[in-house]
């Protein structure tokens, strides 16, 4: 049990040690933001078993660490960025190390016209008035601690904004190195991702995590999709092992945009996702994929809260978990229809893999529908490999463990498939097989 | 090449096969015939190495060598083949790669070398030929929205590929019209070679029209009780089980 008394000491050593040297102080808007986040931090209630979104996942072992803030200081890396890159890859590449934008790792020269891709601090010197502009528009500041403790900590992150009708053909990747020594370090990254009308972009993040010592990632990006814009946003998260990841995202919608999001997610002792999406205006998709891998020593969750709160939108949401050894997952997947969404149409599925009869899952998807002419389905399932299936493919000259993890990668499968990059979707269907070696695979 | 001694199996102690014998030399094709429950298809399971049979007595020699001591994997590397009755649907596993992993892992066991990506092209639409496959249907699944004529379609041109030494095929026969039956038997004839031996596992005298076999088996009760030529099957369509249960049981 953790009191929320532990829960403001916690956050507020973290505020109090990352308060010096953050950009934009002279900023009203943003030293506004950051002073309501440091009230809230007091009031917000604890994350315990009480508040529903947080029932399966509890904070405690996260606040039970010191994290210390990163400072310019622990710009610093001794792997080499190539061993991180993905292979052929032509993109416009932004690499933080340790929550700091590097220049040097980082290649965004030769942007064309309409397109603004760089670090949120430098953009904060820049061009404050566009910041000031998106900054806060879709995301929920004082939603829980975490979202508070971010905007109370803005310090750097990613800002894109593409221009009206601009269609990118190279991706803005991300590249987001954690690299822990002795000290448990925090970062807070701040995203803000725009694109106007008509605008159509491909964005990849990755989050890359090496080191000994436990290091929290509190991620938070708002996202803007104009008039028919179009965005194939995808992560893959990666943290080492001893991470605690959390990512919030908060995506508007405007009048016939298109998201597509995939999440992939191998990493982190604790990792966990939240999505809100929400349309703004009518015919709009938005279409949320995931996958994730969980075993000894390791939480992910996804929460998902898609609302549709005008007529004639179109979500998709399908997640697909593979659990082994003592690995536990949580998703909750809410769609909301407002009673004005008429014809909304909403589909949600997540389906589990388990592995071990000591892996664990709690699903819960939700349809709350107050419309009446609308087109919304969900379900979930929890299975065990077929033995059928096994023996059919060990009938072929399959050995079980290759013919095992056939079906585990088939079981992916949708979910890689819906990637449009190929080498990332190689890259990150190598990265399952190998996570899916013979001891995960076996029989348990 | 194949010697069938005195075998009998449970399932969950409900005693299936009852003492059976068959011989089934290099080249030949054997039917057995039989009614439900006869235990037909726990033969063929039992010889592919499924889960969930105990073999109480008897032996199994493939080549002479003691077969129910293999894995499955390891008796498809020794040469055996089941043509599954009900083939399963793999999701998200593609049906060539599904192909090309098996004819590889099988090679590699063998010693032999594998396949490169365009000889096994070459090969699996030669094959998908044979079987008038649509190639599409190479490009899906495995099995995944295939009708159930293209299920067992599918199942002989993995024999086709695979080029058993035995094949067994479980009901290969059932559920398809006159037309899927002719180009079923027509593979398995293509595949008639004096190295290869078939088991054809059948309720109906009709696939034997096509596909003529050298002995006719009547598995009854967990036991071979008659055997003869093609005619027996003759026999059988026309007057049942019945009259044979009687003659054995006298």
């Amino acid at each position: 049990m953790i009191t929320a008394e532990q829960q403001r000491s916690w956050a507020q050593q973290l505020m109090t040690a990352g308060d010096a040297g953050l950009p934009g102080i002279g900023l009203g808007w943003l030293t506004q933001a950051r002073e309501a986040a440091r009230q809230a931090v007091a009031e917000l209630p604890v994350l315990d078993r009480k508040q529903e979104a947080w029932r399966y996942t509890s904070i405690e072992a996260l606040i039970k660490h010191r994290f210390r803030p990163v400072c310019d200081t622990d710009n610093w890396l001794v792997l080499d960025i190539n061993d991180c890159l993905l292979p052929n890859f032509d993109s416009f590449r932004l690499v933080f190390t340790n929550g700091q934008f590097d220049p040097q790792l980082s290649a965004i020269k030769d942007l064309p016209d309409g397109l603004v891709v760089g670090s949120l601090r430098a953009g904060l010197t820049t061009d404050p008035e566009l910041l000031a502009t998106w900054f806060g528009q879709t995301a929920n500041h004082t939603e829980h601690v975490f979202t508070a403790l971010n905007t109370a900590l803005v310090n750097d992150g990613v800002f894109v904004r593409v221009g009206s009708q601009v269609q990118l053909d190279r991706p803005i990747e991300v590249i987001y190195l954690s690299q822990t020594d002795e000290d448990p370090l925090s970062m807070q990254a701040r995203n803000l991702v725009v694109l106007d009308a008509g605008a159509k972009a491909t964005l990849v993040e990755r989050f890359v995590g090496f080191g000994p010592s436990p290091y929290f990632h509190n991620n938070l990006t708002e996202i803007s999709v104009g008039k028919g814009a179009s965005l194939n946003h995808y992560r893959v998260q990666d943290e080492s092992r001893s991470a605690y990841h959390l990512s919030s995202l908060y995506l508007s919608q405007q009048a016939k945009s298109r998201y597509q999001g995939t999440t992939l997610a191998f990493g982190g002792t604790w990792a966990r996702t939240d999505y809100n999406a929400t349309f703004k205006q009518q015919g709009a998709i938005c279409e949320l994929n995931g996958l994730y891998t969980v075993g000894d020593q390791q939480l992910t969750d996804f929460h998902l809260n898609v609302q549709h709160s005008v007529p004639g939108c179109v979500s998709r949401e399908q997640f697909k978990g593979v659990l082994y050894g003592k690995g536990r997952a949580v998703f909750d997947g809410r769609i909301l229809v407002d009673k004005q969404a008429q014809h909304s149409d909403a589909q949600l599925t997540n389906d589990n893999l388990m592995l071990t009869r000591n892996a664990e899952v709690d699903t819960k998807p939700q349809l709350e529908i107050y419309a009446d002419d609308v087109k919304c389905s969900h379900g979930t399932t929890v299975g065990q490999l077929d033995p059928q299936q096994v023996f059919y493919l060990r009938s072929r000259g399959i050995d079980e463990t290759a013919a095992r993890k056939m079906l585990c990668l088939g079981f992916a499968a949708e979910v890689l498939d819906s990637i449009e990059v190929p080498v990332l979707r190689e890259a990150v269907t190598r990265k399952l097989s190998d996570t899916l070696n013979a001891t995960v695979v076996a029989d348990g | 090449m194949l010697s069938i001694r005195n075998l009998q199996v449970a399932i969950e102690d409900k005693t299936i096969l009852r003492g059976l014998n068959l011989d089934v030399g290099s080249g030949e094709v054997h039917a057995i015939m039989g009614p439900n429950g006869s235990g037909k298809s726990t033969l063929s399971h039992v010889l592919a190495g499924r889960d969930g049979y105990q073999v109480t007595a008897g032996e199994v020699l493939f080549d002479g060598e003691d077969l129910l001591a293999l894995e499955p994997e390891q008796r498809a590397h020794q040469g055996i083949f089941l043509g599954m009755q009900y083939p399963v649907e793999l999701p998200g596993v593609n049906n060539m790669m599904f192909m090309r992993e098996s004819l590889n892992a099988i090679r590699r066991a063998r010693g032999e070398a594998e396949l490169d990506a365009v000889e096994f092209l070459q090969r699996v639409r030669e094959k998908a030929r044979l079987v008038e496959l649509d190639e599409k249907l190479l490009k899906r699944n495995v099995n995944a929205g295939f009708s159930g004529g293209e299920k067992k379609r599918n199942e002989i041109l993995q024999m086709a590929m695979l080029e058993p030494r035995l094949a067994i095929l479980d009901e290969t026969d059932s559920g398809l019209d006159i037309d899927a039956l002719r180009i079923i038997a027509g593979g398995v004839n293509a595949l008639r070679s004096p190295e290869r031996s078939i088991i054809l596992i059948t309720h109906y005298q009709r696939l034997l029209d096509y596909v003529q076999p050298d002995t006719v088996h009547v598995l009854v009760d967990g036991r071979i009780i008659r055997s003869g030529d093609k005619g027996l099957a003759l026999e059988l369509e026309e007057k049942g089980y019945g009259w044979i249960e009687q003659e054995a049981a006298a």
